[in-house]
């Protein structure tokens, strides 16, 4: 009787944060599953009524939300992937000694502290094709001889965006995986120089195994936090040139915000989709964790 | 015992946090009996903003009715600021009254988020000094019978151009549309003979905002915003890709917004540009006599945008007749000598339409010319979402060349009227 008594507590302390999770996370995601089995468009609020399919429709044949996903994929794919390699390589610059190094690790967090806004006005200002600053080295340098509009032309604008979401990712890598090389116990590097291992050797064979949680973990967070991202590139082009940029969570979000929350949400959910593959794993190796 | 006791103290404190917001939530309402009203508006530079909050500071204290106005700045944002304001007015958040423009008028009253502003109008003695055909557009605006928004200035555009540089390149203000088309070859230029353009003959604007002046091309050659598929549409279309193809304007055009095509033309990088008398004042600081203006010319056609900016009141305004005292000070009291004189927006007050200040500026001149062709864009429920996002990329695609003029007209064709 006591055993049973005592075994409500738990449920009861974690009863407030549970209550909190539900309102904040699975209200409003089941409201967007209603929704996208809705014609939910606010501009038109009389015609607002369940409409079954029809907004999984009009998602699938609608070729700028597929070309959208093919953008997402570059813009995952490259942004990720450099952040990681950057990342990574910052990581193991300063996991060594030397002179100021805290200062440098400090600095170095700088533009995954800065507002992704800030980041995208910043960068937008950069690349400006009639004033930047990156035209003006490029000439100064020789590289060309006339300013390129970065974010003016399709070519050049989602490399452009990609190389600003790299520059604020970075950091947090380094930092991760900073903390990772740091729990490297010493004794392996050492046993490894008696035994004669190259740098490249100690690298893949103990730095990169040693660290293979941590990379998993960092990695398949940052996939979904970037496919998720708006801020930046709206902030730079609002998906333009000629939906140049636009991934899928730019247009999910014009969508929504042209008042059209049924078709916003049906795509979202085609999103969700696309994110389980990234967050089954991710969610799977936490409870294997645990 | 002690699990009980925190589970006890857990409770508690959730109670009392209760109570203590329901007493703030009374204390507030107790507050709301000095009328004090929320204004969001947006300002295009810095003066602007201080220029708001002065006449507010004015406002509130000359009107003699103890009403305190707040006004609260947010950007514009190639109209962005609509789309925010909606959504802070469905979540219950917003203000009492707005700065406004008139294509947000139906997505507002088809959520009867806006307030009737007819029994106010009928007794108020300040609206006889305001056009009626004023009145009229924004009853027309809102898709009811009623009137839920106050008239308080328009901007119409015109084209800046550079005496200076149109005599370097022997040419006249053009008076026609063929002769504006050509002015723009003529003054794009390579100053310094290095084989690259130094100058372009227009400021294109590419970005949102940009379909506007866009629209004057398409009735230069005939067409109308009626009917983006006519071969007179597809023809200014045609002539808009063919000044970018061309060369005749800056290769940002595609992204350049507001900001670019002022900030090119200050700069000299282009030699003309078409905008409102909302920036007349920055420009004359920049050049002083070396700019001036002229009204779009016309060709089979002839169009120009008409700016509208007016204020209105929500529903959910708890103090409406003290929120319409600041609509009617904007409208036609000391609010509409004072911003349009230092703005240089056209009045809705006749009588402020008389002062010198306004009979005598070029600028103003050229706004006035327009007046008898100027219009304004279909006010639809499609039409923000088509501003934002459908315009600037379809232009930017044809631009490119990635769809022709008529794939074009088309696809805005259908984006605007479904």
């Amino acid at each position: 009787m006591n055993t049973r008594k005592f075994a409500i507590y738990p449920y009861l302390l974690i009863a407030p944060a549970l209550i909190f999770v539900i309102l904040v996370v699975f209200v409003p995601v089941f409201n967007a599953l209603l929704m996208s089995f809705q014609n939910y468009d606010l501009r038109r609020p009389s015609a607002i009524g369940f409409s079954g399919l029809k907004n999984y429709g009009s998602v699938l044949a609608d070729p700028i939300f597929w070309s959208s996903i093919a953008r997402t994929l570059l813009w995952v794919l490259f942004g990720v992937g450099f952040q990681f390699i950057l990342g990574f390589a910052l990581a193991l610059i300063l996991n060594q000694h030397f002179l100021m190094r805290g200062f440098v690790r400090s600095v170095s967090l700088i533009p995954w502290v800065t507002p992704g806004v800030l980041i995208g006005l910043m960068w937008r200002w950069i690349y400006d094709g009639n004033y930047g600053v990156l035209n003006d080295l490029l000439i100064k340098l020789g590289v060309c001889d006339e300013f390129i509009p970065f974010l003016a032309q399709k070519s050049t604008s989602l490399p452009a965006v990609i190389v600003t979401i790299i520059w604020q990712g970075i950091p947090f890598f380094s930092i991760m995986l900073l903390a990772g090389l740091q729990g490297i116990p010493s004794a392996l590097y050492e046993a490894a120089d008696i035994d004669g291992a190259k740098k490249y050797q100690k690298l893949f064979f103990i730095t990169i195994p040693s660290l293979r949680n941590t990379i998993f973990v960092t990695t398949l967070l940052r996939i979904i936090w970037v496919a998720n991202s708006v801020d930046v590139i709206f902030s730079m082009t609002e998906g333009g040139p000629a939906y140049a940029t636009q991934t899928l969570s730019v247009y999910i979000f014009n969508k929504a915000n042209s008042m059209n929350l049924g078709y916003a949400s049906t795509m979202s959910v085609f999103l969700m989709i696309l994110l389980s593959f990234v967050a089954v794993p991710y969610l799977r190796s936490m409870f294997k964790k645990h | 015992m002690k699990k009980l006791t925190i589970v006890l103290l857990l409770v508690f404190l959730v109670i009392s946090m209760t109570f203590a917001q329901g007493a703030k939530e009374d204390a507030v309402k107790a507050g709301s009996v000095g009328a004090t009203i929320t204004h969001w508006y947006w300002a295009d530079n810095s003066k602007y903003s201080a220029l708001m909050q002065e006449m507010v500071k004015d406002f509130n204290e000359t009107n003699g009715k103890g009403i305190t106005v707040v006004a609260e700045e947010y950007p514009w944002d190639g109209g962005k600021y609509s789309e925010n304001l909606f959504t802070a007015v469905m979540g219950g958040g917003g203000p009492d009254t707005a700065s406004w423009k008139l294509t947000a008028t139906p997505l507002f009253t088809a959520n009867n988020l806006l307030a009737n502003l007819d029994p106010f109008l009928k007794d108020w003695d300040g609206k006889a000094g305001i056009d009626q055909n004023l009145f009229d557009i924004m009853k027309e605006a809102g898709k009811t019978d009623n009137i839920h928004v106050m008239p308080w200035n328009t901007q119409i555009l015109y084209v800046y151009y550079r005496p200076s540089m149109f005599k370097a390149a022997g040419i006249d203000v053009p008076k026609t549309y063929e002769d504006f088309l050509a002015a723009i070859k003529a003054l794009t230029r390579d100053t310094d003979g290095d084989g690259k353009t130094d100058v372009y003959g227009f400021g294109m604007r590419g970005a949102k905002g940009g379909q506007e002046p866009w629209g004057s091309f398409i009735y230069g050659r005939g067409g109308s915003l009626a009917d983006l598929t006519t071969k007179e549409s597809v023809a200014g279309m045609q002539d808009f890709i063919n000044i970018f193809e061309n060369g005749y304007v800056p290769p940002t055009a595609p992204s350049d917004g507001f900001s670019e095509i002022i900030a090119n033309f200050k700069s000299g990088k282009t030699a003309m540009t078409i905008h409102h008398t909302g920036s007349a004042i920055g420009m004359v600081e920049t050049f002083g006599d070396d700019v001036s203006a002229f009204p779009f010319p016309a060709g089979k056609g002839q169009w120009t945008s008409m700016g509208d900016t007016e204020n209105v009141m929500f529903e959910s305004c708890k103090n409406k007749d003290a929120a319409f005292e600041w609509l009617a000070y904007l409208a036609a009291g000391k609010g509409q000598s004072t911003w349009n004189e230092a703005t240089m927006n056209v009045p809705v007050s006749k009588a402020v339409q008389d002062q010198p200040i306004f009979q005598n500026n070029r600028f103003m001149k050229a706004s006035m010319s327009s007046v008898s062709y100027a219009g304004i864009f279909p006010i639809l429920d499609t039409t923000t979402e088509w501003i934002s996002v459908t315009w600037p990329n379809t232009i930017a695609r044809a631009l490119f060349g990635e769809i022709t003029a008529q794939q074009a007209m088309d696809i805005l064709q259908k984006d605007l009227y479904r």
